[in-house]
This record gives C-alpha cells, sequence and structure tokens, in this order.
C-alpha cells in the first residue's frame, strides 16, 4: 500500500513537522496542568485544538488510523471540558494521554522511516478501547456529579457555549451563503472544511450542509453538486469579513449568498442545526439532559427535535448574549490574537544562504584587498568599503541568528523523562529550567536531545536519593530538583546539567575504577576532579543494579562523545552530599571554525585551533625511536608519538627532516600526538564545507580529514578532523 | 495546493509527451541534441550539452588523500568545490602534462558536479538520428563501458560518453573488475 496519495508527497513533510510540533506541545500542556492538578478553560481549548488539527490533518492525509486516534482522545477531553474538576487526581487521563501522544510520535516516526510500499498502519485498536474505556470512565464520574450538583448545571453550561456554536442568538443577521469549488479540486470536503475554519475565526457559524464534512469523504461528491452550504452571523453583525474570507480562500470558485439578515425564513428547510465546531459525534453530548438551554446539539442531526432550538432558547437569551460575547473574545483570543509571525524554512536553504554569505565575506576581502589597488590613493573607494565592510557583518550576524534556535524546545522534553521517572522510581522531583531562551545553532540542537536526555535520567536515577526519608534525614527538602540552565559565554554555549541528590562518593568511583581495571595510575595520585570525570570513561556504572533508565556501564561515554561530535567539552563537577552537576561546553556554531593554517608540500591544511596545544621547533636529539621505527618525542618529561602529515596524506615534499619543519602538539579526548608539518601560516577563521557528493564514495573523513574551506586567495584548504586522524592512525 | 501541483505535472507530462510524438514523425533529420565535442590523444570524445555546465581552464588543483589516481582533487569553481577527474587516468591512458588547451568540462547531473580534464574541446555539434549508430561491443571494459552511442559524422566518428555512468560510482566499480 503507498503512503499517501499521489500528489500528497509533498504535504507529508509539512505534515509530520506540523503534527511533531503540535504534539510536543500538547506534551507540555499536559505536563502543566498535571503539575496545577487542574485544566484550565484555555488549556482544554487549546488541547481540543491541537487533537482537532492533528485529526483534519491525518484524515487529510489519508492516516485513518492516527485520525480515529485523536477523534477517541477528542471524545475523552469532551467530557472533561464539561467538567473539568472530574479531571483532579485523575491520573489515568494522563497515563493515557501521554501513550496517545508517544503513539503518535512512534507512528509518525515509522510513517517517515518506512519506504512507500511496506508502510502497515499501525492498529490502535487496544489504545481506542482504553480510550473509549477511560471516556466512560469520566462519564460515569461526571453524571454522578451532575446528580449532587444539578442546580449549578446553568453556570457550567455557559463555559460549553464557548466552541458550541451560540444557536440563540443565530437568528438575528444570519446569512447564508452557498460555495461552489473549482472543478475537478479533488477533497472537497476537506476543502470545505478548512473554509468553514476560515469562517470561524469571522463569524459564527450557525450549521453547514453536508454537515460532517470533515469525516465523511463521501460528502465531496455532494458538495461538487450541490455546493457547501453555509449558514453564519459575522462577529458584530460585520457579514461582509466573511464574504471576503470566503472570497479569498483557496479554490473557490464562486459563491451565491442565499439567505441574508433581511430576508431569512428558510431555515426549516435546512436538515439539521448542526453546529459544526469540533467533532460530530462527541458522544458525551448525549449524556447531557435536554433541559439544559443552550445544550450543543451535535446528535441534532439524528434527533430533528432539537433541530429548532430558538424558542427553548428565548427565555435564556439575555444570559446566552453574554456568553457568546465571551466566547467570541475567546476565539478571537485564540485565532486573532496570536497571528502567525513564524514562517517554517528548509534547513538545506538557510545552509545555502549560510555558504553564501560566507563567499560574499572573502569576495569582498578580494576585492578590497585586490593587489591592483596597492599603492593607490583612493578616497571615496575606502569609504565605500568601509559601508560595504559593515553591511556584511551585519548580514552574517543576521543568518546567523536566523539558525540559532531556543533551547526550549530539547529542555521541555526533558520534563516528560522527569516526570515519566518521577513515578516509576517513586522519587519526588521537579525540573527547573533556567535560561531556555539561549539560541544555538540548530546542527547542535539536534545533536544534544540524546546527551541531555542521558544526563537527566542519570540524575533521577543515581543522583537523586531514592527515598525522601532519606532526603528528609540529610535535612534536604524533599523534593529533589533537576536543574537544566544555559547561558552564552564567549562563543559559547554553557549548559548545565545538575541535581540536589547525593554526589559522587570519591571512595567509591575510586574502588570501582580499580576493579573494572580503569586506573593509569596509583590511587592516591588521582585528584578529586579526575575521579569525578572517571565516571564519563566507558563500561563505568557504581549502580548496582540495571535499572530500565541506566546501569548498564554504557551512556556516559556515548554521552561524551555525542557532545564531543559537536565539538564540546563535558566535565563533572560533584560536592558529595550536596548533588552533581554536568556542565556541557559547546561552540555557538559548527560552521565556522577558528583554524590555524599550516603547510604540507602544495597543500594547505587548516586545523582547528581549539584542538592545538602548542607548536614547537625540535632538535633531532630531543627525539626517540620505538622498536617500530616509530618516532616520539620527549616534552617537559612526556613521551608523544610523532605524525608526519605528510606521510599520512602522501603529500611530496621536500621537508622531510623534523628540525626544519615544525610540530604541533595536539590534544583532543585526552589522546596527545604531534603533528609534523613545513610550517605555519596564520590563523584565519574558516567557513567548513563538506567534500563534494561525487567523493562521498570514499572514505575521506576516515583520513582524518572533515572537510574543506575556500580561502581568500580562491584556493582549497583542507580541514584536518584531528580526533580521526589519531584514531585510525 | 498539492492537487494543483499535480494537475500542472500532469498536464507537463502529457505536453512533453505529445511533443516526442510528434518529434518522432520525422525523426531522420530532427535534431537530437547538440554534442560538445573533445580530444583526447587523437580520438575524439562527446558530452551532451545539457550536461555540461562550464569550460575552464585549469586551475590549482587541491590533492585529496584516500582517493582513487584518476580523482587528481578538489578545485574551486566560483565558490563551488568541484571534484576533478583525468578522463586519461579513467579510460586507463596515460597521463599527460597539462598544456595551455588543457581545459575541464564542468558536468553535472542535478546534485553531483564534477570537472573533466581534457586535452583540449573541438567543437559543439548538432546531432541527428542519421549520426547514431549503436555501441558495438567492444571487448575494452575500460572505455565502451562510458559510451553511451557513436556518431559517424562527415569529419570522422565521435564517441558520446554516458555522463551518468562516468558519474555514478557502480560503473567505476565495473570497470574496475
Amino acid at each position: 500500500m503507498a503512503k499517501v496519495e499521489a500528489g500528497m508527497e509533498s504535504m507529508l513533510e509539512m505534515y509530520i513537522f506540523e503534527t511533531n510540533t503540535l504534539l510536543e506541545q500538547l506534551d507540555e500542556i499536559l505536563l502543566r496542568t498535571e503539575d496545577a492538578n487542574v485544566f484550565s478553560e484555555e488549556d482544554i481549548n487549546e488541547i481540543f485544538r491541537i487533537m482537532h488539527t492533528i485529526k483534519g490533518s491525518s484524515a487529510m492525509m489519508g492516516f485513518e488510523n492516527l485520525q480515529h486516534l485523536a477523534h477517541k482522545g477528542e471524545d475523552m477531553f469532551f467530557v472533561i471540558r464539561e467538567k473539568p474538576e472530574i479531571a483532579k487526581d485523575a491520573h489515568f487521563v494522563y497515563e493515557l494521554i501521554f501513550e496517545v501522544s508517544d503513539l503518535y510520535k512512534a507512528e509518525i516516526e515509522y510513517i517517515q522511516n518506512s519506504g512507500d510500499d511496506d508502510y502497515a498502519p499501525t492498529d490502535f485498536s487496544e489504545t481506542f478501547k482504553k480510550l473509549e474505556d477511560a471516556t466512560a470512565r469520566l462519564k460515569a464520574m461526571e453524571s454522578g456529579e451532575q446528580a449532587t450538583a444539578a442546580s449549578s448545571a446553568p453556570t457550567a453550561q455557559s463555559a460549553d457555549t464557548n466552541t458550541a456554536a451560540p444557536t440563540a442568538a443565530a437568528d438575528e443577521g444570519a446569512m447564508t451563503v452557498r460555495v461552489f469549488f473549482e472543478d475537478g479540486c479533488k477533497m472537497e470536503n476537506l476543502r470545505a472544511f478548512l473554509l468553514l475554519t476560515k469562517i470561524k475565526e469571522e463569524a459564527d457559524v450557525i450549521s453547514c450542509y453536508p454537515p460532517d464534512v470533515e469525516s465523511n469523504a463521501d460528502t465531496a461528491k455532494e458538495i461538487v453538486e450541490n455546493g457547501f452550504v453555509v449558514t453564519f452571523k459575522g462577529f458584530d453583525n460585520n457579514n461582509d469579513a466573511v464574504i471576503k474570507a470566503i472570497e479569498g480562500a483557496v479554490n473557490v470558485q464562486s459563491y451565491e449568498i442565499i439567505d441574508t439578515p433581511a430576508a431569512q425564513p428558510k431555515q426549516e428547510e435546512k436538515p439539521a442545526e448542526a453546529p459544526a465546531p469540533a467533532a460530530p459525534a462527541q458522544t458525551a453530548a448525549q449524556v447531557q439532559p435536554t433541559a439544559q438551554p443552550a445544550a450543543p446539539a451535535p446528535a441534532a442531526a439524528a434527533q430533528p427535535a432539537q433541530a429548532q432550538p430558538a424558542e427553548e432558547n428565548k427565555p435564556a437569551q439575555a444570559k446566552e448574549k453574554s456568553a457568546v460575547a465571551k466566547a467570541q473574545e475567546d476565539i478571537k483570543k485564540a485565532n486573532g490574537g496570536q497571528k502567525q509571525s513564524l514562517i517554517s524554512v528548509n534547513l538545506s536553504k538557510l545552509d545555502q544562504l549560510h555558504d553564501i554569505v560566507g563567499e560574499i565575506i572573502t569576495t569582498e576581502s578580494m576585492v578590497i584587498a585586490n593587489p591592483d589597488l596597492e599603492g593607490l590613493e583612493l578616497e571615496s573607494f575606502s569609504k565605500a568599503a568601509r559601508q560595504l565592510r559593515k553591511l556584511t557583518d551585519e548580514l552574517q550576524d543576521t543568518v546567523m541568528s536566523i539558525r540559532m534556535v531556543p533551547l526550549a524546545g530539547v529542555f521541555q522534553k526533558m520534563g516528560r523523562i522527569v516526570r515519566d521517572m518521577k513515578i516509576k522510581l517513586g522519587k519526588d522531583a521537579e525540573l527547573i529550567l533556567e535560561g531556555e531562551g539561549t539560541g544555538v545553532d540548530k546542527s547542535i540542537v539536534d545533536n544534544l536531545n540524546d546527551p541531555l536526555m542521558h544526563l537527566v535520567r542519570n540524575c533521577m536515577d543515581h543522583g537523586i536519593e531514592s527515598s525522601t526519608a532519606e532526603r528528609k534525614a540529610l535535612g534536604k527538602p524533599e523534593k529533589a530538583y533537576v536543574k537544566l540552565s544555559a547561558k552564552h559565554s564567549s562563543g559559547e554555549v554553557i549548559i548545565t546539567v545538575s541535581d540536589d541528590g547525593a554526589g559522587i562518593n570519591c571512595e567509591k568511583v575510586l574502588a570501582k575504577a580499580a576493579k573494572s581495571g580503569l586506573l593509569a595510575k596509583p590511587e592516591n595520585e588521582y585528584t578529586k576532579k579526575e575521579i569525578q570525570n572517571m565516571i564519563l570513561l566507558p563500561g563505568f556504572s557504581t549502580n548496582e543494579q540495571v535499572t530500565e533508565y541506566s546501569g548498564r556501564g554504557v551512556g556516559m561515554d556515548v554521552v561524551k562523545q555525542n557532545i564531543e561530535q559537536v565539538g564540546g567539552t563535558l566535565t563533572v563537577e560533584s560536592e558529595e552530599g550536596h548533588g552533581t552537576s554536568f556542565i556541557i561546553k559547546i561552540p555557538l556554531t559548527l560552521a565556522i571554525v577558528e583554524g590555524m593554517k599550516l603547510q604540507v608540500g602544495a597543500t594547505i591544511f587548516t586545523i582547528p585551533i581549539s584542538s592545538i596545544k602548542e607548536s614547537l621547533m625540535v632538535n633531532d636529539n630531543q627525539i626517540l625511536h620505538d622498536t617500530k621505527q616509530g618516532e616520539m618525542i620527549m616534552i617537559r618529561g612526556v613521551c608523544y608519538p610523532i605524525l608526519r602529515l605528510h606521510e599520512k596524506f602522501r603529500m611530496p615534499t621536500k621537508i622531510t627532516n623534523l628540525e626544519d619543519g615544525i610540530l604541533l602538539l595536539v590534544d583532543v579526548g585526552g589522546k596527545n600526538v604531534c603533528l609534523f608539518a613545513d610550517r605555519l601560516i596564520g590563523e584565519q577563521p574558516v567557513v567548513v564545507k563538506p567534500f563534494p557528493k561525487y567523493l562521498s564514495q570514499y572514505n575521506i573523513k576516515a583520513e582524518g580529514l572533515s572537510g574543506c574551506t575556500v580561502m581568500g586567495d580562491g584556493t582549497i584548504s583542507l580541514i584536518i578532523d584531528v580526533n580521526n586522524l589519531i584514531s585510525t592512525n | 495546493m498539492a492537487a494543483e501541483n499535480f494537475n500542472e505535472k500532469l498536464q507537463a507530462l502529457l505536453n512533453s509527451q505529445m511533443e516526442m510524438e510528434l518529434a518522432k514523425k520525422d525523426v531522420s533529420n530532427k535534431e537530437l541534441t547538440k554534442v560538445l565535442t573533445f580530444y583526447i590523444g587523437d580520438q575524439v570524445y562527446g558530452i551532451e550539452i545539457p550536461y555540461v555546465i562550464e569550460i575552464i581552464g585549469v586551475p590549482p588543483i587541491t590533492v585529496v588523500p584516500g582517493v582513487p589516481d584518476y580523482i587528481k582533487g578538489i578545485i574551486n569553481v566560483r565558490s563551488k568545490i568541484v571534484p576533478v577527474v583525468n578522463i586519461r587516468s579513467r579510460f586507463g591512458k596515460e597521463e599527460i602534462e597539462f598544456n595551455d588547451r588543457t581545459c575541464i568540462i564542468i558536468i553535472s547531473t542535478g546534485d553531483v558536479s564534477v570537472g573533466v580534464i581534457v586535452d583540449s574541446v573541438a567543437d559543439v555539434i548538432s546531432v541527428t538520428e542519421n549520426h547514431v549508430s549503436k555501441t558495438p561491443e567492444l571487448n575494452n571494459v575500460n572505455t565502451s563501458k562510458f559510451i553511451k552511442y557513436i556518431l559517424e559524422m562527415d569529419d570522422g566518428i565521435k564517441l558520446v560518453l554516458d555522463v551518468s555512468k562516468l558519474i555514478d560510482e557502480h560503473a567505476r566499480d565495473e570497470a574496475a573488475q
């Protein structure tokens, strides 16, 4: 089965992106409400909006299983919306919705990764069942409460009108329009649904026919033949705005106004007065006593008796009016208040832009420092050149800032982990976020997720004491914390993951390290800091038990590796009994590297300055030879191997005598090597470019080269990746 | 929206098919394509013009370690980094010193660009169906793998190279075997 209909492939990426964003929002709201233990009206509406959008877009993409999942979730929240109080302490609701959210994420990942033909929709019937059960349970709770609180029903009801269209006010100033879509534009029902959503921004939709456009694909035919009929009443009686919205809608071919406020008695002919919003068959609505004045009547289609609520409503009209006004306010808040000022851009386009800006800057210096201009008095030229430099600097800053994304997204995901582990491990802890607005290059943010997850899990599992009693005995507050903080500091971002738990027991660590054979020198020579950082070594775990979350002795070293991959460092600071901090330092951006240029034969190499410890000229008598003719050098009593770059890269050069060239002592992750080059040229910030695609079939990276860069004079320099260079040697 | 795009694409497809139908009717003297011809030694080779981006002189080439000998390195073509292949060693011929006539033809198949070092560029010729003869089953694996078709022109035989095979790694591996 093909994943998506032909012609929809281009939408898939957008769908995946959008749904993932919505799911993250959902998680965030749920975490917040669970903490507060109460659903505010705003939260519920937001959850509804998210569920509904997911449902609609899933239906449009043809993912029926996902559509139903969202629908069932909506059902459950419908009950909660009726009576937010019942969700208090109802932890099963949260569990379930988190589960749904996880299922969604998994399914979307599956859709993303599976090929066109091997995709088979996952069966969610088990979850459906659970959701139905939960809905029933909530309903039972609700009706139980309702019996006792019958008198308060009308007030509770006024909240409902929020999304249910206020039918009472419908009669005055309502307008009915029949809309036809362009021939052959496909999926007319969904287009109608989109139109409906748009109209809702401008007006109260009183009814529409066919009523169930978003869930019933068969209505498409009906719409093609008879058009899509919608009755609405513009906010502040401004029906013109709605007409404008209809005119501006996509694929609308024509529309006719059937009913205007002046002449309107046609309503009885319409089959149903189904208030349009949200799910068509929200089951919970049926439980409501019909005596409630403004019952949103989704079941109306089936029960024509409810179809003309106008009479019933009259006594309540005054009350209703104020509710309507409030509802409109809320809707405006939700829709109009936050006009979209964000666009999503494909990252590759930003990369391209970034590249071009890099080029402009290099070209600029080629022009301004052109040898042809040497010795000339060019007053206005230099003035213009200065102006240009200023502008290009600004351009570069702007482009860099576009690629910066706040860490908030990654940080907030950790909230979920803390919550899950809190429940599983029975520990009481909260997550504190600090400086989550700090911006980091997008490519780095993507690589931070896993390491941070590991660290937070580690803090929860190993760091925080296993019981509150233990904490109490130590005089600490019962509630532990895990703190994530981020800040900028001179071209670096410093991210700290800290807890106020037990801290690192140095003796234990040392004993464990000795047991695992990880010690390289006598025990008493290790400093506290060295010992603490031992927990980052591969194969180290002091936790006796392997738990679901950690303890396998892999993890911390992987975290370290991941962070080093993006050019960062990881260190540990701990105070026994007071807590542990993991400090991550990463560069702001990967694309620009402060480099040292060096020459080997005819080739210019660039080494990131951060990995260079020192450079030195040597005498032959400092050189030692090992049994395999390997060369080594003794610097301040420490022996380092020498790696001749011209041999390593097979570059012919005249300088093969160690005394004539220069040695660079480089350090990556504790490994030290001396590189031998012809000469140093100088420092320069370089824009890292990947090797051309054609060369990707050869393993150049393994040779110890990470990319290349174009220098000021137009020649290319190869960038050395010291880490790979050492490990392949 | 998606559906619109789809319709547009379909329309374009239909149009191009119609054009092809029309083209078939009077094949013989209709121009098939244009071919850029170049010399390697005495032999004339060609590359179809749509693949050719530009022709440049030989700039300084930065050698890249860890690649086959026929990949000479990378060059900077107006801020794009392009790998260069010496077609002589690619075809198992002896390399010669670069001179004033040595050129690099930059060819591209969509996302991959490669520079090809040739002895000298000759001409751009129009090719019609009449000129094309099929590739004979040659035993010389090194070159015949890369030949798309052979042109018999008044002034001699020209071998038109198959650019996708020239760039594609599988062809390379097969050729190596």
